[in-house]
């Protein structure tokens, strides 16, 4: 059954690959959804198979790579983690197929389209199934290769073509830290595999030297890895623009899926990550960074896509910041609910962008309520789930991670407070999008050519979003706090689930001691409700300031105050910027240096000096070389009699 | 049975049928002359391996010859073949515009 989980994604891939390129749309779209909900299907399967009994199961196919001591077997594990992987990717990956097939409609190569998408599934499924380092690195390559491959889905417009090529290159960073990981990994531990790794840091009591410092830079390399695939700073710079792809892909991939593969793989490790502290205090500080730096610049966006990247930005920051401080479960609960409302925003965002024609201005947009009901409905729910109102799923999980963050033994409240102040730009950034395009007054197009009503999508559209506003809502309830839960006399669902997995080792018990400790109920109360009076606060300004055209209140007095701060904003801190000039340019010019004076001039030089040298001095040698037929034969002749003489004396 | 030729004889005409089919190699500049000479060279040599048979009495000296004259008859054709070759190619048999060897 596991087998098929896999087989069904890259038969989708190779059937639209290479049968039927040029044939009918709709049965490209057809295999497309058919082999992504064939996977949910028996991905469902051996979810409950291995729900009824909880424990991990391997799935051993095939003896992959041996050399010498070193064994890297292809074999897949079904656990907590990667049995909710599974469900997430092909639950979510199917809604998206489908509703991709409406908004690629106008498409030519859609085969090329679905034979991708197809792969992606597969490679991500490969990356959370592989029961070793090297399996998983396999997908995690795939898993960027698609994302290259549908970000420039539309490579006819170089721009397209250059944001693909840079999340792959930003992606080749993180993918030497982790590659980097995996020979650390190797050399200190002799095995790439999970279970037995997990087990060697189970048994030990206490860590001798040198496994306390490899383990620190083992994890920081990982944590490189996590970084340029989960999107965090210093290398987020690609997420931003992979938005040039299309919209469901931006979702499935840029949203719900690929990114989180940097949390997913610091869970799966999570026994290393608690065996260092020191790495786990870098993480933490990214993650906390990260939230409230991509908050920031979403403040000001005005590209519709561009306000959700950043803000995916800002979430995997919450993620990341819960790995930091210990709290993996609450990690991987927010990647489980923000996979479910991000996925359902940017398909929404889609479908307005679908009505619009391609519009993603939202200055162009406004009032759109009354032509697009249903998207409403929808983007209203996820727009209430991601900021955190009580009762949808948002809430519950970055509640839990802020925390999470403020038990925190090192500076704890300080990464709290970082994390409170995101939490408000995210209420604002997500009601100003809200009210830009679904409230106030249409937007009057000043130039003369008309514009088309915007109409409602069809249903194989809306539906997926319906499904996806429900999972917004509900799954948030699978992981309901402790403290709150315990007033209806209930536990951590959620938290209960992964306890199995995620285990703090015997020899870093004592630094983590806090996790398990009993806090007082009245702080938890306070932080829960302070953060969403703050969440109120914001959500209220952002509607005071965006229902009415033109812009008027607070942001407009702010913006005409602070020029050159809403200037740094809209620039995004001009880290590309920075980036260009600092790193991108020097490299550049190192390496035409390499090639036009290394290259050409010495390297080219001396063969060719080499050469030049042989031929002129060649001829002093060869000066007896006249081509005569005759005067070879004499010689010949000469000298055979010359042996003939001196053999006779 | 007649006077035997004596050996001497023998070997001095192969060593002048030798020399002059040497010289018509080295000076000759037409390319089936060349071959000619080079027959020549060939049949001194048999010349003389006639001569030795009887000389010695036994017939291994001719059965060489016999081989000889037939590697002979194989080289006269490939030559032959060969300078055809060079005549479409260059439009003559001239040895002197047959110079790729020069360094």
């Amino acid at each position: 059954m596991i087998w098929m989980v896999l087989l069904f994604p890259l038969l989708g891939a190779l059937l639209n690959g290479f049968l039927l390129p040029r044939r009918s749309k709709l049965l490209s779209h057809g295999v497309a959804v058919a082999a992504v909900a064939g996977a949910f299907a028996c991905a469902c399967c051996v979810f409950l198979e291995f729900f009824a009994t909880r424990h991990s199961h391997l799935y051993f196919g095939f003896n992959w790579l041996q050399a010498g001591k070193f064994t890297a077997p292809f074999e897949l594990v079904v656990d907590q983690l990667s049995g909710l992987m599974i469900l997430i990717i092909t639950g979510i990956g199917t809604l998206i197929h489908i509703y991709a097939g409406g908004y690629m409609k106008e498409e030519v190569t859609t085969y090329r389209f679905f034979a991708y998408l197809n792969l992606f599934v597969f490679m991500m499924l490969l990356l959370v199934l592989g029961n070793n380092l090297l399996v998983m690195f396999v997908g995690w390559e795939g898993v960027g290769l698609c994302s290259y491959l549908l970000i420039g889905y539309w490579f006819q417009e170089e721009a397209n073509a250059k944001a693909g090529m840079k999340a792959f290159l930003v992606n080749r960073i993180g993918d030497i830290g982790f590659l980097i990981g995996i020979f650390l990994t190797y050399k200190h531990f002799g095995t790439v595999s999970f279970s037995e790794l997990s087990s060697w840091m189970n048994l030990m009591p206490t860590l001798a030297e040198p496994y306390p410092k490899a383990l620190f830079w083992i994890t920081l390399s990982f944590f490189i890895g996590a970084c340029g695939k989960s999107a965090q700073l210093p290398l987020y710079v690609w997420l931003p623009d992979a938005m040039a792809g299309p919209t469901p892909v931006s979702a499935l991939i840029h949203a719900a899926t690929m990114v989180t593969a940097g949390i997913f793989m610091m869970t799966r490790l999570s026994f290393f990550f608690y065996a260092a502290p020191d790495t786990m205090l870098i993480v933490a500080c990214v993650g906390a960074l990260t939230a409230l730096f991509a908050a920031t610049i979403a403040l000001v966006q005005t590209d519709i896509k561009k306000v959700l990247a950043y803000s995916t930005v800002s979430q995997l920051g919450y993620m990341v910041l819960a790995c930091g401080v210990g709290a993996f479960d609450a990690g991987v609960f927010h990647l489980l609910t923000h996979a479910c409302f991000k996925a359902l925003l940017f398909l929404g965002a889609g479908s307005v962008i679908f009505a619009m024609h391609h519009e993603q201005d939202m200055r162009r947009m406004g009032g759109l309520r009354k032509h697009l009901p249903i998207t409403h409905g929808v983007m209203l729910v996820g727009v209430l789930a991601i900021i955190g109102v009580p009762g949808f799923s948002g809430f519950f999980s970055k509640d839990e991670i802020l925390w999470k963050a403020f038990i925190f033994p090192t500076y704890g409240p300080i990464l709290w407070g970082i994390g409170f102040l995101a939490a408000g730009c995210t209420a604002f950034y997500m009601v100003r999008l809200l009210c830009l395009t679904f409230y106030g007054t249409p937007y009057q197009d000043k130039s003369a050519h008309h514009h088309h009503h915007p109409h409602e999508t069809p249903w194989y559209m809306w539906g997926p979003l319906v499904v996806l506003a429900l999972l917004s809502i509900g799954v948030g309830y699978l992981g309901v706090p402790d403290f709150l839960a315990h007033l209806v006399g209930g536990h951590n669902l959620f938290a209960h689930y992964l306890e199995g997995l995620i285990y703090i080792p015997a020899s870093a018990q004592g630094a983590w001691g806090h996790l398990h400790a009993e806090h007082a109920h009245e702080l938890e109360w306070g932080l829960m409700l302070s953060s969403v009076a703050l969440v109120t606060l914001a959500a209220g300004t952002a509607v005071f300031c965006y229902t009415n055209r033109p812009v008027r209140g607070v942001a407009s007095f702010l913006g005409g105050h602070f020029p050159r701060l809403h200037q740094l904003l809209l620039d995004k801190y001009r880290v590309d910027e920075c980036y260009q000039r600092k790193i991108v340019t020097p490299l550049a010019e190192i390496s035409t240096f390499l090639w036009q004076v290394v290259d050409v001039r010495v390297i080219n030089g001396c063969v060719n000096w080499v050469g030049y040298l042989l031929m002129g001095t060649s001829g002093i040698a060869s000066f007896r070389m006249t081509g005569s037929l005759h005067r070879y034969g004499f010689w010949v002749l000469a000298g055979t009699v010359c042996v003939l003489i001196i053999s006779c004396f | 049975m007649s006077a035997m030729v004596p050996i001497e004889h023998s070997l001095i005409l192969a060593f002048l049928l030798f020399f002059i089919g040497a010289a018509g190699v080295l000076i000759r500049r037409n390319l089936i002359t060349v071959l000619m000479s080079i027959e020549l060279m060939l049949n001194s040599a048999n010349l003389l391996f006639v001569a030795a048979s009887r000389q010695v009495g036994n017939v291994e000296g001719q059965v060489m010859m016999s081989f000889v004259i037939l590697i002979a008859a194989c080289e006269a054709a490939i030559g032959l073949a060969m300078v055809i070759a060079i005549f479409r190619r260059y439009g003559n048999i001239k040895t002197e515009f047959l110079r790729a060897l020069r360094g």
